[in-house]
């Protein structure tokens, strides 16, 4: 090959390099983080034995959908794994509850008359179903108690509990009512539960189902909607029903609206998997017996700091019901966002240190070789930037602490490279060659030495890819990317460099040339066999 | 200084096969000592092959592993295992809480105990929890990816070798992966999916490694198989390739060694740290037994060939004087040189 298409081989390579990494700096694109880098919340859900993969399918879509209605999280990732797992990542996100809240909500949706309301106590223990807790028996309670058949009987009773109450009340604990919390345990919507929410605060006696979560055609989150009652505008959700749907609530809210302003029993609770998600009371100024129009139903959330987030939340809800399976939570990861950035911080001084000890080391034993390994490593260190970054932006895939412990290893990889070619030219040159056959020669043995080893290492990241979960797939990926990037840089880099730099003063004279490093010997027998 | 010379240039005459049982013995010793642990001792798997779940908060409240046990009492986990851990360049201190696989909701109780007790909120902790169907799928999947990581590699060997050369280069693997969760399970070091990565690279590393000396040997083999016994040319090829050996896993153990350093300065790096001290032991083990094992078990069982006894017997008949000579490559290269030109050899044959 002539100096000059060596010239121009070596110079195309330095500026695709250099020039793309400076280009991607420049456009301030960076590396997609795995959340392990940057923080965040990954879990993985498993369905029940036998699960059919359209109903993981579905359910992955829900999940996505409400994942995007949580809004701030970017690019969260939702995969089916397996047979019947679901994996989600939500890098950044650092909200647990809402985060499990939006993946996790299973059972089904339903809208149920509330037929008793008490804070911070199950109605369970008021209405005669449980025995009345100790620390209430001296207390004078107030309980709106109402017949089982759901018939309004609206009877206010004062009862000042004593001990003989405790002995007339059933000894016969209901079995699927948790004696200790006063809360039903597995809630069926065509029957009365006792059920709380969220927060834990409010404790609800629910009837049976007036509508399901079949009956609802979809939901929207909005702001300003008219709600009469309420001074300004504030945030809302605007469900609609299906036509049998809509008969079905024009019906309760006739019922309900019978009962006075103030009365619990004016709510209507919308349950989710046994929880009572929000419990909208029928608006003051609807007149008794009239109810509501299904078309104009608005649930008014107001104009709080977390209005806009409970109503999206809510309309979510509404709008995608339940998963349609039950998941058990298989795996939960929650990385905050400075182990996160610590962890980028070990990635980066390891990564840095390890380059740095690898160049020092070929620098001090092949000298003028190991300068050219020097600038071998930095076009390999930018083209391997380039390609995480491009790949992040591309294909969506993520840089992880496995994937940063891929890329060091690499490091060791592609030295190796170097090291093969090296030795190989010092052994051409032992056996008496001249110092630039020897690197001809040398080159093409070892090239395929190179090929070879990357080849290995190349189809071992496939398959390590192919078969692991997690983050041997992180690892996998950069590994692979980087023996693609290793042959790359030997062919278009190390041999020109290094057969232009046995041409020039480098090549030939003192300790830091070619020739120095070759060692005494092998510099006499070349001589001799000249 | 002149050992490093020779080293450096490819020089040295090392018997590696020669010494052959010795080194067998003190593998065979190593691996039972191995089998032996891991049988009676067996491994200890992280949370994620064994299910379980991990807390970890930073301790801004300050409060002491008693007082921790004492918050985890109120949510019936006070059976965690409590640790402390310091970083050593932030200072920061770190509560870290194991217990066996939870369900959603103790887990979530679990997770806001260890919050308050440190003093932070929720959603500043780290969590790590993986259920016990979960840690045993990815423990077979693993194991999965191993077996058909060995089936390739033996497969690519034969068809690139022979099989024997595959046979033995399996040994190696086996004698690595021994030697390694040996030392895992006699020190009671932590195995976790970042082990299994480090040990994984290893494999790589190490067949490499022995690919290297095979492809030399085959080489070898070609060029002076008329004149020298398999035990010869193995010595040869072994003592040809020793510096780049030595070079690469030198090379490959500064990047390691940066790993393990900073991932035992910063706290983030457990990762890094578990991984680096796989890939430390290994890449010893690997070196050793690309050396000392693959190469003398492959030339025990080629010796027992009828065309390699043949050999055997006549260089025996000549004496010692063969042997010294094949040792040394420059002789070697005069041997090849004598029915030729005196010029610089010419490339005898494709070789690879």
């Amino acid at each position: 090959m002539s100096r000059r298409s060596l010239w121009v081989t070596l110079l195309i390579t330095l500026t695709i390099a250099w020039g793309s990494l400076a280009g991607v700096l420049a456009a301030g694109w960076e590396p997609k983080l795995g959340l392990d880098l940057q923080g965040g919340f990954s879990l993985v859900l498993t369905a029940p034995e036998g699960a059919d993969s359209e109903v993981l399918d579905k359910a992955v879509e829900i999940m996505r959908q409400r994942i995007e209605n949580m809004g701030s999280v970017q690019e969260p990732e939702i995969s089916v794994q397996g047979d019947r797992s679901i994996q989600v990542q939500l890098p950044g996100v650092q909200e647990r509850e809402r985060a499990l809240q939006a993946v996790g909500t299973t059972g089904e949706l339903s809208f149920r008359p509330v037929l008793d309301l008490q804070t911070g106590l199950s109605p369970a223990f008021l209405d005669g179903t449980l025995p009345v807790p100790e620390e209430l028996l001296v207390e004078e309670t107030t309980t709106t108690t109402i017949a089982e058949d759901g018939e309004a009987v609206d009877t206010t009773t004062t009862t000042t509990t004593t001990t003989t109450t405790t002995t007339t009340v059933p000894p016969v604990i209901p079995e699927n009512i948790d004696p200790d919390t006063g809360l039903t345990i597995v809630d069926d919507p065509q029957a009365t539960s006792y059920l709380r929410d969220e927060n834990g605060f409010y404790y609800y006696k629910v009837g049976p189902a007036f509508l399901t979560g079949g009956d609802i055609a979809g939901a929207r989150a909005g702001y300003g909607g008219v709600s009469i009652g309420q001074s300004g505008g504030g945030w809302n959700v605007d469900p609609d029903f299906t036509s049998e749907g809509g008969k079905r609530f024009e019906e309760a809210s006739i019922l309900l609206s019978t009962y006075a302003v103030g009365d619990p029993r004016r709510a209507m609770a919308i349950v989710v998997d046994g929880t009572v998600i929000s419990a909208p009371t029928i608006a003051a100024d609807v007149p008794s017996g009239e109810g509501l129009k299904a078309d104009n139903v608005v649930i008014t959330m107001g104009s709080t700091e977390n209005a806009e987030a409970e109503a999206q939340d809510l309309a979510t809800i509404l709008r995608y019901g339940a998963l349609p399976t039950t998941f058990e939570r298989e795996r939960v990861e929650s990385v905050s966002a400075s182990l996160g950035s610590d962890s980028l911080r070990a990635g980066l001084y390891a990564g840095l240190g390890g380059l740095a000890l690898v160049a020092l080391a070929l620098m001090v034993y092949y000298r003028a070789l190991g300068l050219v390994a020097i600038v071998g490593l930095s076009v390999f260190g930018s083209l391997l930037i380039v390609s995480i970054i491009m790949m992040g932006r591309t294909q969506g895939t993520t840089l992880t602490l496995a994937g940063v412990t891929g890329i060091i290893v690499s490091i060791g990889i592609t030295a190796d490279s170097y090291i093969v070619f090296f030795e190989r030219i010092k052994e051409e040159h032992r056996r008496g060659r001249n110092l630039r056959p020897a690197v001809d020669t040398g080159f093409k043995r070892a090239f395929h030495t190179i090929l070879t080893a990357d080849t290995v290492t190349f189809s071992g990241s496939i398959l390590l890819w192919l078969l692991a979960i997690g983050p041997v797939k992180g690892f996998a990926i950069t590994l692979g990317i980087a023996t693609v990037i290793d042959v790359l840089v030997a062919y278009f880099f190390t041999r020109p460099a290094v057969m232009l730099l046995v041409r020039s003063r480098f090549g030939e004279g003192g300790v830091f040339s070619i020739r120095g490093a070759m060692g005494r010997h092998a510099e006499e027998l070349a001589e001799a066999t000249a | 200084m002149s050992l490093m010379r020779d080293l450096y240039r490819g020089e040295t005459e090392f018997d590696f096969i020669g010494r052959r049982r010795t080194f067998f013995v003190i593998s065979g010793v190593i691996i039972a000592i191995s089998l032996l642990s891991l049988l009676v001792r067996g491994l200890d798997g992280s949370v994620d092959f064994t299910g379980g779940t991990i807390v970890e908060a930073e301790n801004r409240a300050g409060v002491d592993v008693a007082g921790v046990r004492t918050a985890l009492g109120a949510v019936g986990e006070e059976g965690a295992r409590v640790q402390l851990r310091v970083d050593t360049l932030s200072g920061t201190e770190s509560i870290i809480v194991q217990t066996a696989a939870l369900d959603a909701a103790h887990q979530d109780r679990l997770i806001e105990a260890v919050a308050e007790v440190a003093g932070v909120s929720p959603d500043e902790t780290n969590v790590d929890a993986v259920g016990p169907s979960f840690g045993a799928e990815i423990t077979r999947r693993m194991i999965r990816a191993l077996v058909i990581f060995l089936v390739v590699v033996a497969a690519f060997i034969s068809w690139r070798f022979e099989w024997k050369m595959a046979a033995a280069a399996l040994a190696a693997l086996f004698h690595d992966l021994a030697l390694t969760a040996g030392i895992y399970s006699l020190v009671g070091f932590e195995v976790t999916p970042a082990t299994v990565i480090g040990v994984l690279t290893i494999l790589g590393y190490s067949l490499y490694d022995t690919v290297v000396v095979f492809d030399k040997i085959t080489e070898n083999v070609h060029e002076l198989g008329s004149r020298h016994t398999f035990t010869e040319i193995g010595n040869l090829s072994m003592n040809q390739v020793l510096m780049r050996s030595i070079n690469t896993s030198a090379t490959s153990l500064l990047p390691i060694g940066s790993l393990l350093f900073v991932g035992s300065y910063l706290l983030g790096a457990a990762t890094l740290r578990e991984f680096a001290l796989a890939l430390f032991i290994g890449v010893a083990a690997g070196t050793y037994s690309s050396i000392f094992v693959a190469t003398p078990l492959l030339a025990e069982w080629k010796e027992r060939e009828p065309g390699w006894q043949r050999m055997q017997r006549r260089t025996a008949r000549r004496g010692g004087e063969i042997a010294a000579a094949a040792a040394a490559p420059e002789v070697a290269v005069e041997i090849r040189d004598s029915g030729a030109v005196a010029r610089p050899p010419k490339q005898r044959r494709k070789r690879r």
